[in-house]
């Protein structure tokens, strides 16, 4: 009987608010440093309280010797929510073939908080994302949210900011050549502001002719009155170059995203005080436009103080996301110090987008950390534990479902081969 | 000019005539096809012997050896041994080291679909026959590609390169080593088996469906490699009656030389190894079932998303199956992927490899592992560092015909050889210096040591270290 009530206690979602934890003799990992052997509390989904000796009882005790809490990882540019199945058309919903929708394309509408990604991604650390779409048919590719993966998956940010893609892919698809994409762009841009101070007439019919539909043109409202910023994908030097005089010529707030030479402008880009998402583990030439792409990309635009927000790892910036820490962690092999390196992917996130927490490990706030069984940035470390939003994550996905289905078939037969000998 | 073409004619016509050329009804001797018409031209450098001190050593069969040296000389590895005298033998510290075997990656499109992937470069997919045997990768890969040397700084000292999968049978793979070379002959592996390349599943159908030709289905498939193989037989036994004898035959009755035919009765013959793409477990045990009928052997499966599922069969059968630690979702059937793949085929008492297929991952194949080996720890399968590294090593050599020569630390194999600036699978470590051979290819202090790709010259500084 005893027994039950524990388990009631333990398990039943009606008593999940009563739920403390205390994780005894830890490293905390954050932006402004590491902290060892501390203990950590956690009630009622808050961090009550960080001390090296807690003396408290909590419903469950973690001895957390040699492991490492992280605030949760935050990834920079993902898919997650707009797609299933990458080749099966009907699941992706983060770019669209329909040339008259540009600003106003809006993946947050199609997030999918059933998708298997979200728990597959969370059991792995990630606890908010980026959900970004991407250009198909015109550079504006639509406009980005914030959405986190806790066991009640969301959208917390409908639409932090207009997508724009100044890449070789970009360019190709508005005429060819980086010169016809940039006076496109400023069509659209002048086209908004127009908008903006003539609605009344425009929407009446009384103006003139617009490039870009009047719900496009509502979307990018915001980002010419400098009030959301343009999250602008760039490669090539001279082009991000051309982003950032672009943003100056009509007062923008950007971000860039992508950035494979940024190394070599780092300076000017610090001097915009933009932020940059990017994979610091990119350093390929398989594209004309990044012939310059290195590993220590990243330690350098550092160097030069420019705030960081990583994705990747490569391609897999949806699927597994998660894998953002091992970007993160080449990049510390590459010259970035580790408190730089996890700010990336958590407290810089955290404050660029806005969210309710700091991305630091913080008395009073809301828990959204991660437990690593060891150093978060080595591989052989795995994801213990999972708060989102102070709600522990169920460590349950469809692939440790699939595992474990296998696992017991594997292991009769290697018992029966055993007798067999 | 119209005279100059029509001389061109003329001339053509005359040796046409009255050439040389054999007449069909001469008596010829019975020789079978050159079967290497491009051969290896790469040669081992000669090197002073030299020696790895004190060092920690995963020898790629399963065990770490610590404080051991390493005698290396001629390009092989001459002993292994705690304390060796130094003699004269130049000394490589090897305290504060790891060494490994060179890491091998069994499929890799390096040179096929080389850097920068524009259209012009696009050479590793000959999509325009469901059944293209005839082509070998070695006539696409360029050995200028600019990624080989972003590979070697990651250990890698030998690659397969294999066509795509756009093809029921793609073509002929060759095995590369990663060496500096204006051919691809200069780096072909001298003497290692070929390779065939084959598919399964949602590719050849979607490039041939599309066009509204077999096959468009996974039935279309599967007919589509037994008509091959059917074809094949007959042509192998035409050949094999034609050789059997000693005796001369007018030419007439030479069998017609067909390069598609000759790849595939090379697979039938057991010279070729056939590495199969195929996701799905049932898939893969029709390949199996296909391999009986048709009397080959399947050397190993790649990708193997679902090699879990059928981790028993594969133990069974002897073939490998060669993973991605983490690739999922891209198309339904790479759906169904766990992260204990590799770790649970491997438990399974199967030959289980670790792949890149990508040029990025390859620059990182011994992270790979660390995330492969830490899904299966988190399991309870109790996987060492050294067990772990077979899966990049030993495991692969033996899935390329090649384990007498490479892929473990053991005396008379080849001194492929990399030294770690500390424990491989920390993500924090990197190559610090990369033998072939014996030859020192690599040095992570030394960027000017061998040369960068021509195409990077004008991006790259001469002596600029651009990781």
């Amino acid at each position: 009987m005893k027994l039950i009530f524990l388990s009631l206690i333990l398990f039943s979602p009606f008593f999940a608010n009563a739920e403390s934890i205390l994780i005894r003799n830890v490293n905390i990992l954050e932006s402004t440093g590491i902290e060892e052997n501390v203990s950590i509390l956690i009630k009622n989904g808050i961090i009550k309280s960080i001390d090296s000796l807690i003396f408290t009882e909590a419903t469950e005790e973690i001895d957390g010797t040699g492991k490492t809490v992280t605030a949760g990882l935050f990834n920079g540019k993902t898919h997650i929510g707009a797609v299933e199945v990458g080749a099966i058309d009907s699941t992706v919903d983060y770019h669209t073939n329909n040339g008259s929708i540009t600003a106003s394309f809006k993946p947050s509408e199609s997030f999918n908080p059933h998708s298997t990604l979200i728990p597959h991604n969370r059991t792995h650390g990630l606890t908010q994302a980026l959900l970004v779409p991407e250009a198909e048919t015109h550079m504006i590719a639509g406009q980005v949210a914030v959405i986190e993966l806790g066991n009640t998956p969301k959208v917390l940010n409908d639409s932090f900011g207009v997508a724009i893609d100044f890449t070789e892919h970009g360019v190709s698809i508005m005429g060819g050549s980086r010169s016809s994409a940039l006076a496109k762009l400023r069509v659209a841009l002048d086209d908004a502001k127009d908008f903006s101070r003539n609605r009344k007439s425009a929407l009446a019919g009384e103006h003139r002719a617009y490039d870009l539909s009047y719900a496009d043109l509502y979307a990018l409202q915001p980002v010419v009155e400098g009030v959301k910023p343009i999250i602008v994908r760039v490669h090539r030097s001279v082009d991000i170059l051309s982003i950032i005089n672009l943003a100056k010529e009509f007062q923008l707030d950007l971000i860039l995203s992508g950035v494979a030479e940024g190394w070599m402008v780092a300076e000017q880009i610090a001097e915009s005080k933009s932020s940059v998402i990017m994979d610091p583990i990119y350093n390929l030439p398989t594209a004309f436009e990044h012939l310059g792409a290195r590993l220590d990309n990243a330690s350098i635009l550092h160097e030069k103080g420019v705030q960081l927000i990583f994705t990747g790892m490569g391609w897999h910036n949806t699927h597994s996301a998660y894998l953002v820490r091992q970007s993160a962690g080449n990049a510390v092999a590459n010259g970035l110090p580790k408190t730089a390196s996890i700010a990336a992917i958590t407290s810089n996130p955290a404050e660029i987008f806005k969210l309710n927490y700091s991305g630091n490990i913080r008395e009073g706030e809301v828990a959204n950390l991660v437990l690593w069984s060891g150093d978060p940035f080595e591989l052989t470390t795995e994801a213990e534990m999972v708060i989102i939003a102070g709600e522990k994550v169920e460590m349950i996905s469809r692939s440790l479902q699939l595992r474990d289905r296998y696992y017991e078939s594997i292991k009769s037969f290697i018992e029966n081969e055993s007798r067999g000998k | 000019m119209h005279n100059i073409i029509l001389k061109v004619w003329l001339s053509a016509l005359i040796l046409f005539l009255f050439g040389c050329e054999a007449k069909q009804s001469d008596l010829i001797k019975r020789v079978a096809p050159n079967q290497d018409p491009f051969p290896s031209t790469y040669q081992i450098k000669s090197h002073d012997p030299f020696m790895i001190v004190n060092t920690s050593i995963l020898d790629g069969v399963g065990n770490l050896l610590k404080n051991t040296d390493l005698l290396i000389e001629n390009g092989k590895i001459k002993e292994i041994g705690v304390g060796l005298p130094t003699k004269n033998y130049r000394l490589v510290n090897g305290s504060n080291f790891w060494v490994t075997p060179g890491l091998i990656d069994v499929h890799s499109h390096m040179g096929v679909y080389p850097a920068p992937g524009t259209s012009n470069h696009s050479d590793g997919n000959e999509m325009t026959s469901p059944v293209t045997a005839e082509v070998w990768a070695e006539h696409s890969v360029w050995p200028g590609d600019p990624q080989f040397e972003k590979a070697l700084a990651g250990g890698v000292t030998t690659l397969l390169i294999l066509p795509g999968s756009g093809n029921l049978i793609g073509g002929r793979g060759v095995t590369l080593k990663n060496v500096p070379s204006i051919t691809v002959q200069g780096m072909k592996f001298p003497n290692a088996p070929y390779s065939l390349k084959m598919a399964c599943g949602e590719n050849p159908k979607r490039v041939y469906g599309n066009r509204n030709m077999l096959p468009s289905t996974r039935m279309g498939n599967m007919a589509g490699y037994r008509k091959a193989w059917i074809k094949a037989k007959e042509y192998k036994k035409s050949w094999d009656e034609y050789l059997a004898e000693d005796s001369e035959i007018p030419l007439s009755e030479k069998p017609i030389r067909d390069l598609r035919m000759e790849t595939l009765s090379g697979v039938l013959e057991g010279e070729i190894k056939v590495h199969n793409h195929c996701y799905r477990a049932d898939e893969m045990v029709q390949m199996i079932d296909m391999s009986k009928e048709f009397g080959y052997k399947i050397s190993a499966f790649h990708h193997t998303v679902e090699g879990y599922k059928i981790a028993p069969i594969l133990a069974k059968e002897g073939i490998c199956a060669v993973m991605w630690a983490d690739w999922w979702g891209f198309k339904q059937e790479a759906y169904d992927m766990v992260r204990e793949n590799i770790a649970l085929t491997d438990y399974a008492g199967a030959c289980a490899i670790i792949h890149s297929d990508d040029a990025i991952q390859v620059q990182r194949l011994n992270q790979e592992i660390a995330k492969a080996m830490s899904a299966g720890n988190r399991m309870g399968l109790n996987i060492s560092p050294a067990h772990a590294l077979r899966w990049l090593t030993s495991n692969a050599a033996r899935s390329l015909g090649l384990e007498e020569k490479i892929g473990s630390i053991e005396i008379g194999k080849n001194a492929d050889i990399v030294l770690w600036n500390g424990d491989p699978f920390s993500t924090y470590t990197k190559a610090s210096k990369v033998w072939i051979d014996g030859t020192l290819l690599y040095d992570i202090d030394k960027p000017d040591l061998t040369r960068t790709a021509d195409f990077n010259l004008g991006i790259i500084a001469p002596g600029e270290k651009r990781p």
